[in-house]
């Protein structure tokens, strides 16, 4: 049985009569332990599929208009309040673009920390060395000392390694990282990469990262779903995809990650005439 | 030195510092403090009984039997809010229990209240010979006849002397008592309703929002005087000083709703907001322990500055004789009364109007400096 199971997806903004469609009838499966890369653009979706997942996205003012979402042969769209917030977190966790809001401000990391632990293992009697350990996972130096740190003392790469300690304190069958990344800089970037990496060596929890790079994708996932315009235009396993790619869209993003020892002059500008 | 230096430091510790730094806010804040002391300190400030009585070789305090339960309120928790202050770490290390603790003592005070008996002795101890007597600063009680109509100040009456008697100086100590909480209950009644509407209106937005916005401007229409008059000639229990709380309380709460409404709009859209629910918090717990928090700088500014312009309501409510009614003293009734006699006896305008002031300055002063302390773009020491 797949872990996740997602069938004709459809999540419309806005009045009825003109409707954005933002996700426009998806299907995908994700098999426990298994990591798999959701790639587009900015807008074309990915976001609020990942969000649909969990009911996380308000309605209103979305409206999921149609199809299912199973999590381990659970009816998402159809559960009720207490048992979504259960699955929050310990079923599917997340792990957002921006770090420095995604932390609350006025509370510290321990507390963070231990509102999920508190939420979700409520079993555990040494809470506090719990969250130590879990600071100790994401790579953060001397981590007794820094449970004491409010979020604007840390740095970006810190605040992230935070979060993602924070979605892994759960013990989530499904970590959903959204473009973890994005806000932060080069050599950050692939320092949370390898943390991610490692983590996904370590468990058997299934990991979707969303990301419009290509770059990261190649060497991280084991599947590949390319999304646009609300839809999924092609999907498959990592290598073939890029080896490979059949949609116009697909190779276009390819073409955008700039390549190492390749002289480019400019850089790739999607080429909307061609694909539509 | 321009040097970054990472200080340990939370977001209130932050502001305490700020707040300190502004030596009116600081003396505003003491002069409260003192005036909340001299409340809750009031029948041992002024009293015709004394505190201690020797005679007959027995040892009495005949003030406590003659306590009032208004006045075992302030003598029993404003020493319970200095307590719980001070041991506000070890009380509050389990949010929940450290409340449940809190609640449960008020319960118990408030049930022994309801079953104590207060003993209504007439007589006074100044001139009840005794062995050894400690009588009050000022031996007078606020309600009696004590000497001639409109003394001016003396050394036996220092803020002379009403128009039937009585003791302004005494009137004045216990009506620090009346002002004081009738601003701080009143306040806490309307920064309750206006909380809990305005985070459920900026939280749920769609129709909650639309309806509670609805009531607020409803209830914007009327003037709070005018509703607060109304409400007070409908019934007749006036010389209620929770009943004047609760009018006071339930006709001012739309300016907080307001300030609570945006910023809830403005906190539940951000990021921490989605993250919070995205570990499974329910909307509950994002609401009083996620976005509250964060709104809890400007609701305190909002509140210290409500707390001012409820105390001078209630004032206004006396002065024109709806508010506490004789003989239960308040600043704005002897001010009110002042009205009559203010050629001749001007110590009855002076004395209270300078309390009023300076209470309403105070709260001002702290709320002013409440406002620059939460605001990250002031920059102060
Ligand atoms: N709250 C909202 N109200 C209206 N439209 C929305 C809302 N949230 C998302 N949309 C629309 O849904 C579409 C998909 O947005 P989404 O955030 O999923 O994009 P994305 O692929 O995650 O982009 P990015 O890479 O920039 O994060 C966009 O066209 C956006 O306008
Ligand atoms: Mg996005």
């Amino acid at each position: 049985m797949a872990l996740l199971h997602v069938e004709n997806l459809g999540i419309h903004f806005g009045p009825p009569e003109d409707p954005v469609r933002a996700v426009d009838g998806i299907s995908f499966e994700m098999a426990a332990g298994e990591t798999m890369a959701l790639v587009g653009e900015s807008g074309s979706g990915k976001s609020v599929t990942a969000l649909a997942l969990t009911r996380l996205l308000a309605s209103p003012p979305a409206r999921y208009v149609s199809g299912r979402i199973e999590f381990e042969g659970r009816d998402v769209l159809r559960l009720p309040e207490r048992e979504l917030r259960a699955l929050r977190g310990s079923g599917i966790a997340y792990v957002f673009q921006e770090p420095s809001s995604s932390l609350n401000p006025v509370f510290t990391i321990g507390y963070q920390i231990r509102e999920a632990i508190d939420l979700h293992r409520p079993e555990i009697r040494d809470v506090t060395g719990e969250i130590v350990r879990a600071l100790d996972t994401v790579g953060i130096r001397e981590p007794e000392k820094r449970l004491n740190d409010y979020p604007h003392q840390l740095s970006g790469g810190m605040q992230q390694r935070v979060m993602i300690a924070m979605a892994l304190a759960c013990r989530p069958r499904l970590l959903v990282a959204d473009e973890p990344t994005t806000a932060l800089d080069v050599t950050i970037q692939k320092q949370i990469m390898d943390l991610l990496k490692a983590l996904k060596q370590q468990s058997n929890m299934a990991i979707l990262l969303i990301t419009h790079n290509f770059g990261l994708v190649a060497d991280f996932a084991d599947r590949v779903l390319v999304m646009f315009q609300g839809r999924i235009v092609e999907s498959g396993p990592t290598a073939e995809v890029l080896r490979n790619p059949q949609h116009l869209y697909t190779r276009a993003l390819i073409e955008c990650v700039p390549k190492l020892g390749q002289k480019q002059r400019r850089l790739k500008v999607i080429d909307y005439a061609g694909i539509n | 030195m321009n040097q970054t230096n990472f200080v340990h430091e939370s977001y209130a510790q932050r502001i305490w510092r700020r707040f300190r730094a502004e030596p009116f806010a600081r003396n505003g804040l003491w002069t409260i403090l003192v005036l909340f002391a001299v409340a809750a300190l009031a029948p041992f400030l002024a009293n015709s009984h004394a505190i201690i009585r020797v005679a007959d070789g027995r040892v009495t305090f005949p003030i406590f039997p003659s306590l009032e339960p208004i006045e075992w309120r302030f003598l029993l928790y404003v020493p319970l809010a200095g307590l719980a202050w001070l041991f506000r770490r070890r009380l509050f290390a389990r949010p929940l229990g450290g409340a449940t603790f809190l609640l449960a003592l008020v319960i118990l005070i408030e049930v022994w209240l309801v079953f104590h008996h207060v003993v209504n002795d007439p007589t006074n101890d100044r001139d009840r010979p005794a062995a050894f007597k400690l009588m009050p600063l000022v031996p007078f009680s606020p309600v009696e006849t004590a000497s001639e109509p409109f003394l001016p100040p003396s050394w036996t009456h220092p803020c002379g002397t009403d128009s039937t008697g009585r003791d302004i100086a005494a009137r004045m100590l216990h009506g620090a008592r009346t002002s004081l909480s009738i601003g701080f209950v009143a306040q806490s009644i309307a920064l309750s309703i206006g909380v809990t509407l305005g985070s459920l209106a900026g939280y749920y937005r769609s129709w909650p929002d639309i309806a509670i916005c609805r009531l607020i401007e409803i209830m914007d229409c009327f003037p709070p005087l005018l509703l607060i008059l109304v409400a007070v000639s409908l019934f007749e229990s006036q010389n209620n000083m929770f009943y004047i709380m609760a009018v006071i309380g339930l006709t001012t709460w739309t300016g907080m709703a307001r300030l609570v409404r945006g910023e809830f709009l403005r906190l539940s859209g951000l990021p921490f907001t989605l993250a919070a629910q995205a570990i499974g918090a329910g909307d509950l717990r994002v609401i009083v322990r996620h976005i509250l928090p964060n709104a809890l700088g400007p609701i305190l500014v909002a509140g210290t500055f409500g707390v001012a312009s409820t105390i001078l309501l209630e004032s206004s409510l006396s002065f024109l004789g709806f508010g506490m009614q004789a003989p239960t003293p308040s600043w704005g009734d002897i001010l009110g009364e002042s009205r009559l006699y203010i050629d001749f006896a001007w110590w009855l305008a002076f004395f209270p109007g300078l309390a009023i002031l300076i209470t309403i300055m105070s709260y001002n002063f702290v709320g002013e400096g409440l406002r620059d302390a939460v605001d990250p773009r002031l920059r102060i020491k």
